[in-house]
């Protein structure tokens, strides 16, 4: 009984289960492609929720780090090494580190709208130079036709090899990210979010947590980066532009990335199959993707899954209430604070 | 290199300055007193553009300018009433993402309406021309458009540092809670201050209009150079947008000749400089930036 509430709670496994299956899932198993794509944005979310859900930073400009491991695995693959795919997306995952490393040196005292508007700043500036340095990146037309290579000698030629490569990678960032979030760290990020002074008091030093956690995220950022650019084997501006970084945070939010480990996930689902779906059927698609973010924001800031939690929430309270003491909250349940009422 | 090039592209860095100097007041006004980062205000400018085609082509050149804005300013108020307001006082990403939404929805509605194709407004008849002064050839509407520039930021320049509504404004900056305890109405005022910001936008695309091509893209165009200019300047501070403004321009309009590439990056360079080595802005005098901590 208590086995199986865990699952529920915590479900890597089923999510593992279920991305295994799916290019054998009948009709929808076909979009492998589809598939790569929902898997790469899943990293990519849930690296960036690590600083938007759990150090409560709001960073607007995320999509400059994965732009950056595009770019890196791009022009690895064009100048250096094409044999293996593993070591370009080693070099993106390091560049996106780099860079988050030392911006995050600049930035790890900045917060509330601070920090939105230096990251907004920073990934404009390495959107005007990926879209104006042509000789390295191509300018306009970007890095296109790469060729990519093998993983361990397996041709990643065919779809659905491809589809299990990313799987793969799926698994271990998604094991790291959890990993990270359940530690120590994790919890000391959520006190800071919460109330930074206190955390500070605590002896925490919380600017060192920031620069941390802002660092890992950079590094998943990349990676997953690089690995849409071994999908699409092509690297483009367009990903560093800043309102690109505003899908990153819209998935997140949608899912419910601020209450739940699990919410970029959910997000990233619903996000990539909407907008691959109704771009293929309306033009004006970006209409709905704008009021979205609107009514998500009025009607459900905290998500998805953000409903579920208030509805367990409310499960809980009615047991205490009933005398029912053995349902105890773990820690996985996160809390929903993340709407800083004016305190002023 | 010619003096006569480096003359005629300072010039048109003032006139590009003032510009964006119109359109970050009202950005800076709604982000001191309402503190919400409003991104749909270059959509806003967009929209003032866009009237103003429309109306000019139909009703004439007169009725338009004073229709556009007006209309602009009405969209602003349903913004505020509608979407704004119910993000008062939560994480500022809500309000930046709100407005941001919008503008996205926005930016399509332009196109389903006036569809994707840019637009072109000729320039009034009276601003026709050339001016000559000595060696310099330069347009006569660029010239116009600085001066009603100039005229808008002193008018607004005046409103908030000589009147008793402009001493509220910059209450309103310092503590909003206060301005409500001392009996102002504060709501009113935020909804105040985001329509006179909506109509700042809209008449700054107005007179933009006849300079740039007019496509559903110019709104997010503008809106980072708006942003910039404000924190460059700080918050409440007229004059420091004013100068930011210029500053941001000239320097753009400039470095064409040192780094043709790249200028689109000085601004965000700026940007980052000044607020490390002045959080508040050049002339700020009150930051709602967050905790800034005096290092």
């Amino acid at each position: 009984m208590n086995k199986k509430r865990n699952i529920l709670k915590d479900p890597y496994l089923i999510i593992f289960l279920l991305f295994f299956i799916y290019p054998f899932v009948p009709y929808i198993g076909k979009y492998k492609a589809l598939g790569s794509e929902l898997l790469i944005w899943s990293i990519f979310a849930l690296s960036f929720n690590l600083v938007l859900g759990y150090a409560g930073l709001p960073s607007f400009g995320h999509g400059a780090f994965y732009g950056v491991g595009t770019y890196a695995t791009a022009l690895t693959i064009m100048h250096f090494y094409s044999k293996d795919v593993i070591i370009p997306l080693v070099v993106a995952a390091f560049f996106g580190g780099l860079f988050t490393f030392l911006y995050g040196y600049l930035i790890k005292r900045k917060r509330g709208i601070y920090f939105a508007l230096l990251t907004i700043a920073f990934t404009q500036i390495l959107y005007v130079i990926g879209f104006r340095w042509d000789e390295v990146t191509g300018g306009e037309t970007g890095i296109t036709s790469l060729k990519i290579g093998t993983f361990l000698g397996i041709s990643l030629k065919d779809p659905l090899y491809f589809y299990y490569f990313i799987f793969l990678l799926f698994v271990f960032a998604l094991i790291i990210i959890r990993r990270i979030a359940n530690s120590p760290v994790g919890k000391v990020l959520l006190a800071l979010k919460q109330d930074e002074k206190r955390a500070q008091y605590l002896g925490f030093n919380t600017e060192k947590y920031v620069w941390y956690i802002f660092t890992v995220s950079g590094i998943f950022a990349g990676l997953a980066g690089g690995m849409y650019c071994l999908l699409h084997s092509s690297a483009f501006a367009d990903t560093l532009h800043w309102t690109k970084s505003g899908d990153v945070v819209m998935a997140t939010l949608l899912g419910g990335g601020l209450v739940n480990f699990y919410g970029p996930i959910v997000g990233s689902l619903i996000f990539i199959t909407a907008r691959e779906f109704l771009s293929a059927f309306w033009d004006n698609w970006m209409l709905l993707y704008g009021l979205s973010f609107i009514i998500i924001i009025l009607f459900i800031p905290t998500g998805l899954l953000g409903i579920v939690e208030k509805i367990r929430e409310k499960k809980h309270i009615d047991s205490i209430n009933n005398g029912n003491n053995n349902s105890t909250m773990n820690g996985k349940s996160r809390p929903t604070k993340i709407l800083t009422k004016e305190e002023r | 290199m010619n003096v006569n090039l480096v003359l005629a592209l300072f010039f048109n860095g003032i006139v590009l300055g003032l510009i964006y100097a119109v359109v970050a007041v009202g950005f800076s006004l709604v982000l001191g007193v309402a503190q919400v980062i409003n991104f749909s205000h270059g959509i806003l400018f967009a929209f003032g553009a866009y009237f103003f085609w429309s109306i000019s082509n139909t009703a004439g050149f007169w009725i338009a300018l004073f229709l556009s804005p007006i209309l602009v300013a009405i969209m602003g108020l349903l913004i505020e009433l509608l979407l704004v307001r119910r993000v008062y006082g939560q994480d500022p990403l809500f309000g930046l993402l709100i407005t941001f939404g919008f503008a996205l929805a926005m930016e399509e509605v332009i196109r389903m309406i006036w569809g994707k194709v840019a637009r072109s407004v000729s320039t009034p008849f009276f601003a026709q021309g050339q001016l000559i002064m000595g060696d310099i050839i330069y347009s006569k509407y660029r010239i116009i458009l600085a001066i009603f520039s100039l005229l808008i930021l002193l008018l607004v320049w005046w409103v908030i540092t000589r009147t008793s509504f402009g001493a509220i404004i910059k209450a309103g900056m310092f503590d909003s809670e206060m301005i409500s305890a001392l009996g102002h109405n504060l709501p009113l005022l935020r909804t105040g201050i985001f329509v006179i910001g909506a109509f700042l936008a809209g008449l700054a695309g107005v007179i933009a209009a006849p300079l740039w091509s007019i496509k559903s893209g110019m709104g997010t165009d503008i809106l980072m150079p708006a942003f910039i200019i404000a924190l460059i300047g700080g918050l409440g501070s007229i004059k420091g947008t004013i100068i930011a403004g210029l500053l941001v321009g000239t320097v753009t309009s400039l470095a064409v000749l040192f780094i043709p590439r790249f200028t689109d990056i000085l601004p965000y360079l700026m940007l980052i400089v000044v607020l490390f080595y002045k959080p508040k802005g050049l002339f700020g005098e009150v930051t709602i930036l967050g905790e800034v901590r005096e290092e």
